[in-house]
């Protein structure tokens, strides 16, 4: 504890401390950023359309390659996982998978971080895999 | 936003507009799937799914719920790297604003679309 205090922000955001929660917090924030750029970027793609046919056609023609391919790819798993677990902190939110209150005994092991709960964050993990391969099948005509 | 609105509120909001807003993603990719995937991002047929006013409805209310969910995050995330009143109140109506710039530049995409507006 005195370590993390000597990290600082660094010792707060390692998310190699701390379990699969930890972990969980990252991916969320950094899902939801990536979408919310996808999203902007999808807005100014699509606006494209205004600009007739041939202008349609180049802009699409960036996302008809591998890497394109690789992109939305990556864009599908971050939709899945940030859904899934989502849904996850909304049910903890509203007080559910949080487990019974008890005395703070040693050594303190805090209900809410259970199983249902990692199970949860790994299920939104499997799940966003899932969802990666069978895009790339739609996307690659398998 | 806070002097605004109750925090307990914006979560709210936060929670709901994600939940429809999954709702409306799983219809535009369904559409997009069951056309063919190649298919369906052909020019005419993007228009004719721009023309479509139900289609078009969908992709609207979709613009509106993803930005007002997709700032409020980046809000949250941006407050809780730093607090103070002035470098809250910069991001909150920073993130309002950019919000407000996205919907109104995906509605002209969709309505001039919707409306034929295209060039040929």
């Amino acid at each position: 504890m005195e370590k993390d205090r000597k990290e600082g922000i660094k010792g707060m955001a390692n998310p190699g401390r701390y379990g699969i929660e930890r972990v969980a917090y990252w991916l969320m924030r950094i899902t939801g950023l990536g979408l919310l750029f996808y999203f902007i970027g999808h807005i100014y793609e699509t606006s494209n359309l205004l600009d007739g046919k041939a202008a349609w056609n180049s802009m699409l023609e960036l996302t008809q390659t591998t890497e394109g391919h690789i992109f939305l790819t990556l864009v599908i798993g971050m939709c899945v996982f940030h859904t899934g677990n989502g849904i996850r902190l909304m049910i903890g939110q509203a007080g559910f998978g949080l487990g019974k209150p008890s005395r703070a005994d040693y050594p303190y092991t805090p209900s809410s971080l259970n199983m249902k709960n990692k199970l949860c964050i790994y299920v939104s993990i499997g799940l966003a895999a899932l969802a990666m391969m069978y895009g790339l099948g739609v996307m690659y005509d398998v | 936003m806070s002097n605004i609105m109750r925090e307990s509120h914006i979560m709210k909001i936060h929670y709901l507009t994600a939940l429809v807003a999954v709702g409306f993603v799983i219809i535009h990719i369904i559409v997009r799937v069951t056309q063919g995937f190649a298919n369906s991002l052909e020019f005419e047929s993007v228009i004719a799914n721009y023309e479509s006013i139900p289609y078009a409805i969908v992709l609207e209310a979709m613009l509106i719920l993803i930005s007002v969910h997709g700032f409020n995050g980046l809000r949250i995330i941006l407050l809780e790297l730093k607090q103070g009143s002035a470098y809250e109140n910069a991001v909150t109506y920073g993130c309002l604003i950019a919000m407000i710039a996205l919907i109104a530049y995906g509605s002209r995409t969709i309505i001039m679309a919707s409306m034929g507006m295209v060039e040929a």
